[in-house]
């Protein structure tokens, strides 16, 4: 595979397509399309499979452009392999028309989202092999799509009956087992149905979006500059991740160029929310084993970078860090110099730890071959973050596209490639490691200046941009739309998570039904970052 | 008779009592490794207490097989425990039956737990009784075989008997190995039955990975104040047989006050002991995968079955 340069992409689908029409990029290092609807499945078809482009299917998102041009128009996020370049194609539906080409039937990771975009703006798939509703659960009353400019956003339904079916497995000695969305500890609600011969998984299906908050109406009802709070909330444990994509986001349409001193200190906050997800991550799984020695260490590792967060901002789960133009509070190179002090204990405690963790006979048999997701499997899901860095995928946002400081900050990626819950443990021990270094890093070469810049002019409406950083879990992206006066027009949020969850019922399939929680915990998938 | 009636209900009452701080100790020796400052000794005392005073929900799906099975896994179990030697040697029910008597009743018990799961009808409930099945049945054949070899360097399938026997040291062992291979044994299968880590792992809420749990999820106030509370017995139960058999150091062969008050403390030092080392393993080790279990009880029953062999290889 060789990597060219942005204008040699362009040209080969040109070549290819002579019907489709350049526009401006939204953003550096990609390219914007306009495609007529009818070519989709043919280009999308090119991007995925071309050997020299193998474009990942990254986002696909529709928004309603009736108030000002009468039409909806869809947007298709591929992500180059070789070079991380960005490929937008978007295409107009009229009013009238209804109806587009579905592109799951040869790109698998398209699935969700376009059963996503059937319920929130009515628009059909055609051609979709699963047209159940996905988001919308059957209660909700028959032409209800919350995401079109006509539905009010305060509007109370009412309540209808539907089943959801279901797919049945057949056979001697095959039952279902339902588990969820009320579960027996304090999770959150999801349902889980298992097909299982005695305790091997035939099949499982996922039933998500139990907790449909509006979180992406609620937005459109928001300034741009007023919204990080928002975005703070879609998932509680990614706070920094998501304030920081949608900030990020909001600087591009305003203009603004944030410092480089806020944007080191951004850094260093996402890179504390990693340490503190992955300390208690590797707890959690070794929990889930009845390992509870490690739990106990690395709950207590976790809680000491909860603390030292709270010390420097105020909060545990670090709100309100992040605002539209850098960070409201500056914190000193001294009390830096204090950071990595701490942080180089936990780093030694955890290098113990993690020595027991991996030596330990009884725990390495549980998680060695359990929940396999083959490499090709996820590359089909364009399944990303921790799950597929143990699974092959060669892809970390911060090496890949560099936002924040990470363009002076080289980051090492963890990678394995046997996909099972080991390598899934692995990739977060080896990110401990490695947030901690970034850490050490950003203390020698973060530059003193101011913390924030002065908000610019107001964008046009129908400006939109892309944003996207490499949280804990995985890429978060936002993309947003400007509308009159500030406001937001359309603010399209995608937590790691509703790319992941499908993924998990490949990974546990031929796996016994008492290591399914072990599975489902080595992904850690937020259901509030997908249910939105 | 008199005597005798006193000595059982005495037993009862060690029994009934110690079991709670059993399960305590192994839950405050698991805290304390952890760095956890853990539950006070007294909290399952506490919670039988609060379970009593519930009210019990019972599902509108479910038999008189339901409630009854409580009252026989609590009665099957009290009644094996009262088989076994505790604080003195020949315990005062021991003319009720034997080692196979003892098997059994505990399997009665484990068999209307399975049931019980069955009969709510849930998912997890069903699920939990078909692993019981796999563990129980491996547990027992290992179980009688460890006994076997242990009644036949005594010449008495009778506990007491062979508690009492070695107590006074007679029929002086001259090779302890088929008694060591029945203790390595007879601790697997403790570990099996009473739902401990590796097969089991009594502390978590995860549904999908029970076994003990799994089955009595469906109950609720006394009856599952009584669940517990046998489940606890039966940790008692296991914990009394090895300590006594194994090292019957201490135990009362005689009937006096100095005796009895002796063989108290060494019981209740000695099982205390044993339940410490089960909180060592459970932090030591991660739960098994459960197909794995019948890997460790087969384990189990070779050396049960080593321990056999040892005997007749010794003897000749």
């Amino acid at each position: 595979m060789v990597i060219m340069d942005t204008n040699a992409y362009d040209d080969m689908l040109k070549t290819a397509f002579p019907a489709i029409r350049a526009n401006e990029p939204v953003c550096t290092k990609s390219s914007h399309f306009q495609v007529p609807k009818n070519l989709l499945p043919a280009i999308t078809h090119y991007i995925h499979t071309q050997p020299n482009l193998r474009g990942k299917l990254t986002l696909l998102w529709a928004c309603d452009h009736r108030p000002s041009r009468d039409t909806y128009g869809l947007y298709y996020l591929f992500t180059l392999e070789a070079s991380h370049h960005w490929m937008v194609l978007s295409t107009e539906l009229t009013n009238t028309d209804r109806l587009f080409p579905s592109i799951t039937p040869h790109i698998h990771a398209a699935q969700w989202y376009e059963r996503e975009i059937r319920d929130m703006f009515g628009l059909i798939p055609q051609g979709h092999p699963d047209l159940r509703r996905l988001v919308r659960h059957e209660h909700w009353p028959k032409g209800t799509h919350p995401l079109r400019k006509d539905f009010p956003w305060n509007c109370v339904l009412g309540r209808q009956q539907g089943t959801y079916h279901f797919p049945h497995i057949e056979g001697e000695g095959v039952f279902e087992v339902p588990v969820g969305p009320i579960h027996a500890g304090i999770i959150e609600p999801g349902h889980f149905r298992f097909s299982v011969a005695g305790e091997p998984i035939m099949h499982l299906e996922l039933r998500h979006f139990w907790k449909h908050r509006g979180v992406e109406k609620l937005f459109e009802q928001q300034p741009l500059t007023d919204a990080v709070s928002l975005a703070e909330r879609v998932s509680g444990d990614t706070t920094v991740g998501h304030s920081l994509a949608y900030c990020q986001a909001v600087e591009a349409l305003l203009h603004l160029d944030v410092p480089r001193r806020a944007k080191y200190l951004r850094s260093l906050f996402l890179e504390l929310e990693r340490l503190y997800n992955h300390l208690g991550d590797i707890g959690a799984m070794c929990n889930d084993t009845a390992y509870a020695l490690a739990h106990a260490h690395c709950g207590r590792m976790k809680e000491q970078i909860m603390q030292l967060n709270d010390r420097l901002t105020g909060s545990r789960f670090l709100r309100g860090v992040i605002q539209v133009g850098g960070v409201p509070r500056d914190i000193e190179n001294a009390q830096l110099v204090k950071i990595v002090e701490e942080l180089n204990r936990i780093q030694s405690d955890f290098s113990e730890v993690g020595a027991i963790i991996f030596a330990n006979a009884s725990l390495t048999d549980r998680l060695e071959t359990t929940g396999v997701l083959n490499e090709q499997t996820a590359w089909d899901h364009a399944v990303i973050g921790i799950v597929g860095r143990a699974s092959g995928m060669n892809c970390d946002l911060r090496r890949d596209r560099p936002f924040a400081a990470y363009d002076e900050l080289p980051v090492n990626v963890a990678l394995y490639r046997y996909g099972d819950v080991r390598a899934r443990l692995r990739v977060r021990g080896d990110e401990i490691h490695e947030s901690i270094r970034l850490i050490r890093d950003i203390r020698r070469k973060i530059p003193d200046g101011p913390i924030a810049c002065q908000p610019g002019s107001l964008p046009n409406p129908g400006d939109w941009t892309l944003s996207a950083v490499e949280g804990w879990r995985g890429e978060i992206l936002y993309a947003v739309t400007a509308g009159e006066g500030g406001q937001i027009h359309r603010c399209k949020v995608r937590d790691p998570s509703f790319v992941n969850w499908p993924a998990i019922q490949w990974a546990v399939l031929g796996n016994i039904i008492p290591d399914f929680p072990l599975i489902n915990k080595s992904f850690n998938l937020s259901y509030a970052g997908n249910d939105l | 008779m008199l005597l005798t009636i006193a000595l059982i209900a005495a037993q009862t009452t060690v029994l009934l009592a110690v079991s709670p701080f059993l399960v305590g100790l192994i839950r405050k020796v698991k805290a304390r490794l952890q760095l956890r400052r853990g539950a006070s000794l007294i909290q399952p005392y506490a919670d039988l207490i609060k379970l009593f005073r519930k009210q019990p929900v019972i599902s509108t799906t479910t038999s008189w097989i339901f409630t009854a099975t409580p009252y026989i896994v609590f009665a099957s179990i009290l009644t094996a425990g009262l088989l076994v030697p505790t604080f003195i040697s020949q315990t005062p029910m021991n003319f009720a039956g034997n080692i196979i008597v003892l098997v059994y009743l505990l399997a009665l018990g484990t068999f209307f737990l399975m049931l019980a799961g069955l009969d709510a009808g849930s998912a997890f409930g069903g699920m939990g009784s078909s692993r019981e099945a796999i563990v129980a049945s491996l547990t027992e054949p290992a179980m009688i075989l460890a006994i076997f070899a242990i009644a036949l360097t005594n010449g008495s399938t009778n506990v007491s008997t062979i508690v009492h026997k070695t107590a006074l040291m007679e029929d002086i062992v001259t090779d302890p190995s088929p008694h060591l291979m029945a203790l390595a044994a007879l601790f697997i299968v403790a570990l099996a039955e009473t739902g401990r880590v590796p097969v089991d792992n009594p502390a978590t809420h995860l549904e999908l990975t029970m076994i003990h749990e799994a089955m009595v999820l469906e109950y609720s106030g006394r009856y599952l104040a009584l669940l517990e509370w046998a489940a606890g017995l039966k940790l008692a139960v296991f914990l009394s047989l090895i300590a006594n058999v194994f090292a019957p150091w201490g135990i009362a062969t005689t009937i006096t006050p100095a005796a009895i008050g002796i063989g108290l403390l060494a019981y209740v030092v000695k099982t205390a002991a044993l339940a410490a080392f089960i909180g060592v393993i459970e932090c030591m080790f991660a739960k098994l995968r459960l197909f794995r279990v019948t890997d460790l009880l087969g384990v189990a029953f070779i050396l049960a079955l080593l321990g056999l062999l040892f005997f007749y290889t010794l003897r000749s």
